[in-house]
């Protein structure tokens, strides 16, 4: 039996973030988001054909996208919130009967 | 950070936001985040609805989660499968790799659906337009 299969792989695999970008993809940063499942279809194939400093790089790069996805995200959250606050404050003390 | 930090503070969040909208109506909240593409462009963007589709899917309305963002519900199992793996792993000594994801062709297949569910949802033709977020 050939059992170069199995002893051909000697790092474990570079993580390749499909997951997060999925995560960042439906909640809302989308380009950021697909950027980083296309970095991860980058980290499966590169593996597959064994070119494991390839697949390094590209879970380097998917790394890099879903991360600036995720805090804009979360920035644009925290500016949205802040956003509301201060014209729904706004809007309370200049007309309070124009409620709707 | 410990990794029994980092999955307190993961879970706490996830919980404090799902409470958030179990109890909130999401259509109309206007504290709740737009959609920055939607609110630039017009268009949806692969997860516009997702908000409304989360919440229906704490009330256990499948149906009308899938109504909101079909790529939701899709993308749904494999979250939670993923979560579950990972809750596992933490807390056990046998360590359950996630294959799937590491499949070329699952992956690709994947992008394939997200850029397909991207365009077909703008498209203001028949079968199409029902992935459009809607009630």
């Amino acid at each position: 039996m050939d059992f170069t299969a199995q002893t051909q792989q000697p790092q474990t695999p570079p993580k390749n973030w499909l997951v997060e970008s999925i995560l960042v993809t439906i909640f809302c940063c989308l380009p950021f988001g697909i950027a980083g499942i296309v970095f991860a279809t980058q980290v499966n194939s590169k593996l597959a054909s064994g070119d494991y400093q390839g697949a390094v790089s590209a879970s380097e790069n998917a790394a890099r996208w879903t991360k600036i996805g995720f805090w804009i995200g979360i920035i644009s959250v925290i500016l949205w919130v802040v956003f509301v606050l201060f014209f729904g404050g706004m809007a309370m003390m200049s007309n309070m009967r124009n409620e709707y | 950070m410990s990794k029994a930090f980092k999955l307190i503070l993961i879970s706490t969040t996830v919980s404090a936001v799902a409470l958030l909208y179990f109890f909130t109506d999401v259509g109309t909240a206007k504290y709740l985040p737009r959609c920055p593409f939607n609110y630039l462009t017009g268009l949806f963007c692969p997860g516009c609805g997702s908000q409304r589709a989360f919440a229906a899917l704490l009330h256990g309305h499948l149906l009308a989660a899938g109504k909101f963002n079909l790529l939701f519900i899709v993308c749904a199992p494999l979250i939670i499968y993923s979560a579950l793996i990972t809750l596992i792993n933490a807390f056990s000594t046998r360590q359950f790799s996630q294959k799937i994801f590491y499949s070329p062709l699952f992956v690709k297949g994947l992008l394939a659906i997200v850029i397909f569910f991207w365009v077909a949802r703008n498209l203001p033709l028949y079968p199409f337009y029902l992935l459009a977020p809607h009630s």
